[in-house]
């Protein structure tokens, strides 16, 4: 089905939530997903993946322990707390790079990135262990698939942008992915009660006047 | 923000952003219906009906186009036949009298094909990213019936009862913005004529407006034959489209705090530039003076039955008393006559009262105001990422400057948390509930920016002035919308709304009536605290007699009339 990108940020934030996740960690899910998709990635897949490992349910040991030196944890990183951190640390790029190990669903780590880039108005380049990818924060260059898992990422100032990715004003989502992440949604939706039909809304249900 | 020389300071945010004072607000010239009204008068647009394919029973289809200079728009419209149980304004109805989208350029018979089988299913159904809009209306049954009545009698409605009512039918629903699958608003922002917020809406309800008053004449037609009588143009006028707003425009207003920002910022920069006048002209004073006697009448056909509004209408009236004797005792044309003007209202009136003005004085001097209106709209994307580099210390002055009102308050106390918003499963209705009574506040949505400042700020308390921001939200993940919001009110000083959102006393319907204000809307017409009907377009020239000298002043009444 063909989506709007405003749909894919508003369905992918109520899914993050749904998933357990901060309202605000939501919202940068919500943002990360259309980014990737508004760069021709697989945003929609991506965040169903990520959602489907449960991450936020031990939280803690899904994210960085510790900021001097390497990222890491015990378990896997989630990539929506690190990115949002590597977004949040653009200003240490200058000095030197971050290298951040075992990162589940990685292609999420990008629109943060960007983000970084935006923010130092320069190109950033993530490596990944078999993938290069680029950006100045409005465009993506990515030189191999990006895999969806990562033991190794390094992320540093510089870039070139060789083949920039074409911008999309449309999503595609795989159908599986989209139901996936609607029912994560749902999770977020207060059952209907008769009486919150009746008082929620603060209107009555007929208009014949 | 262009700079002109302003002695007088915008007001300050601690006194603008109450929700008792945006919830009296008034439209202006920077409203976004007069804001296109005069665009589509002054780039001379055309207007066609390609299409009116609509039976006696009131059942078919037309095509309404708008050729600016550059691009056409062309209205799509479905009338249905309602059987009376089905009419409802909620969100949760699942048919309406009338049904559209909004296309972007001129439909084809496959587009229109295409859309036949959704709009009319709404929410139900799915558009395309040609389509900007999408939107449905019920009729205001007794008007309507009067109406249709009268015309097939070969007589002409009464204006009193138009008056009364104010339209013929009521949307309630005007969805963009990538909605149910139609264009996102990235693929018309950089179009001068839909820059602006919400033009594309707009451009929808005006063209709708139209096909209504076409709709009650071909039904008339329908029904007295020969005998029937063409509707009055001069009555038409005063037909606009009515709007029944829930609670979803509430949430609205907090979750978008740069654009609301940006529609503030811009009203409050309109008035320190008149504020700073140091004379007035004898044709601008008599041009306000003109102006205030129009508003006033149109204030008296608004009409409302809710005690609230009721109350607020008396306080209206009484402003308006104290307004009169005002003016007819003071000049306007010496000595910083509208600051004079504004600090007296200060002094003298209510809130409504004293908004009315701030929106009246604006009028004769579209020449210093009316360029604001490319502020309106929000482009800073940049502004929702987090600088992690700030320290906690700034962070936290930040949330001070913004809430400081709300971190001695008793969050936990009942009358302060009593409400929770929340969205309901069915068909995702936005809902405000009673936190104490029902089992809603796992689904709260995150509408209650004070708490949370608060909720955060007492965490900060615990931190070292000079660790960043970066290093507390790997910690604290529950915070980040907080300290997002805490950021963007450092270039936003007016998206923050500084009252309690989820108090026991919260009335939604004055967050309602800040956005419809900058629409443009009139009549403000509570049914409830948190459910409001208003018109739009009341006054306002049909596309055939829109030109320079109708194109702006529309929405006060003439007083000959």
């Amino acid at each position: 089905m063909n989506v709007s990108l405003n749909e894919v940020e508003a369905t992918a934030k109520r899914a993050t939530r749904g998933a357990g996740y901060s309202w605000g960690l939501a919202e940068e899910a919500a943002k990360a997903t259309r980014w990737l998709c508004a760069h021709g990635q697989n945003g929609t897949g991506a965040l169903a993946q990520l959602l489907q490992l449960d991450l936020a349910s031990t939280p803690k040991t899904h994210a960085p322990s510790d900021l001097s030196g390497e990222w890491q944890s015990e378990n896997q990183l989630c990539p929506l707390v690190t990115g949002a951190l590597l977004s949040d640390c653009a200003h240490r790029l200058n000095s030197s790079p971050i290298s951040i190990r075992n990162v589940a669903v990685p292609a999420l780590l990008l629109p943060f990135a960007a983000n970084a880039a935006r923010f130092l108005a320069t190109c950033v380049s993530v490596d990944y262990d078999h993938a290069l990818a680029e950006t100045d924060g409005f465009d993506l260059s990515l030189d191999a698939p990006i895999p969806d898992r990562a033991h190794q990422v390094s992320v540093h100032l510089g870039g070139q942008l060789t083949a920039p990715a074409p911008h999309r004003t449309r999503a595609e989502p795989d159908p599986t992915d989209w139901t996936v992440l609607n029912r994560f949604a749902h999770r977020t939706y207060a059952p209907a009660t008769e009486e919150s039909r009746l008082r929620g809304a603060g209107a009555g249900l007929s208009d014949n006047d | 923000m262009n700079l002109v020389s302003t002695d007088i300071p915008r007001r300050d945010p601690a006194q603008v952003m109450r929700l008792s004072r945006l919830g009296s607000l008034h439209q202006c010239r920077l409203s976004f219906m007069r804001q296109l009204t005069r665009r589509m008068a002054r780039e001379n647009w055309a207007f066609m009906r390609p299409v009116f394919e609509i039976d006696e029973n009131g059942v078919g289809h037309a095509v309404y186009t708008a050729q600016g200079p550059d691009r056409a728009y062309s209205l799509v419209a479905f009338a249905h036949d309602l059987p009376p149980e089905q009419r409802s304004d909620r969100v949760i109805a699942e048919a309406w009298d009338a049904t559209f989208a909004l296309f972007d350029g001129i439909p084809t018979e496959q587009d229109i094909q295409r859309l036949s089988q959704n709009v009319p299913l709404q929410e139900a159904g799915r558009v395309s990213e040609s389509e900007l809009s999408l939107s449905r209306a019920n009729r205001s049954v007794r008007l309507w019936k009067h109406v249709v009545d009268r015309l097939a009698a070969g007589q002409q409605p009464d204006l009193e009862q138009i008056h009364k009512v104010g339209y013929l039918m009521r949307t309630t629903a005007v969805y963009g913005s990538g909605k149910f699958g139609a264009a996102d608003r990235e693929k018309i922002a950089n179009r001068p004529e839909l820059h602006a917020p919400f033009q594309a809406e707009m451009l929808s309800v005006y063209l709708t407006r139209t096909f209504v008053r076409d709709l009650v004449q071909h039904m008339a037609l329908a029904k007295g034959g020969m005998q029937t009588a063409d509707l009055d143009p001069e009555i038409a006028q005063w037909l606009g489209i009515g709007n029944s707003t829930g609670l979803g425009m509430a949430p609205f207003i907090v979750n978008h705090p740069v654009l609301f920002n940006n529609w503030i910022m811009t009203r409050e920069e309109a008035l320190a530039r008149v504020r700073s006048l140091q004379t007035a002209s004898e044709d601008e004073a008599r041009h306000f003076r003109e102006i205030y006697d129009r508003s006033k009448l149109s204030m008296s056909w608004w009409r409302s039955e809710h005690p609230v509004q009721i109350e607020k209408l008396a306080s209206l009236n009484a402003d308006l008393a104290a307004i009169n004797s005002y003016l007819d005792q003071n000049d306007l044309t010496q000595d910083h006559p509208w600051d004079r003007l504004i600090r007296w209202s200060e002094t003298a009136l209510g809130e409504e009262g004293q908004e009315l003005l701030a929106s009246l004085v604006l009028e004769p001097y579209g020449d210093l105001v009316d360029g604001l209106t490319g502020c309106m709209a929000d482009g800073n994307a940049q502004a929702q990422v987090i600088n992690g580099g700030m320290t906690v210390d700034q962070v936290r002055t930040a949330i001070q400057d913004r809430f400081g009102w709300a971190l001695d308050l008793e969050w936990s106390a009942e009358a302060n948390c009593a409400r929770a918003w929340y969205v309901s499963e069915e068909k995702l209705e936005p809902r405000l509930g009673e936190r104490f009574e029902e089992p809603i506040a796992e689904y709260e949505q995150p509408i209650a920016p004070a708490r949370d400042a608060a909720l955060a700020y007492a965490d900060l308390e615990n931190w070292q002035d000079d660790r960043s921001i970066a290093e507390f939200l790997l910690r604290h993940p529950e915070h980040r919308h907080t300290i997002r919001r805490a950021q963007i009110g450092l270039v936003a000083p007016y998206g923050e709304l500084r009252d309690n959102t989820i108090s026991a006393g919260v009335m939604p319907i004055d967050m309602l009536r800040a956005k419809l204000s900058f629409f443009g809307a009139t009549h403000f017409d509570p049914r409830s605290d948190r459910w409001v009907r208003i018109c739009m377009y009341a006054g306002a020239p049909y596309p055939e007699d829109l030109n320079a000298k109708t194109a702006d002043l529309w929405v006060y009444p003439e007083l000959s009339q």
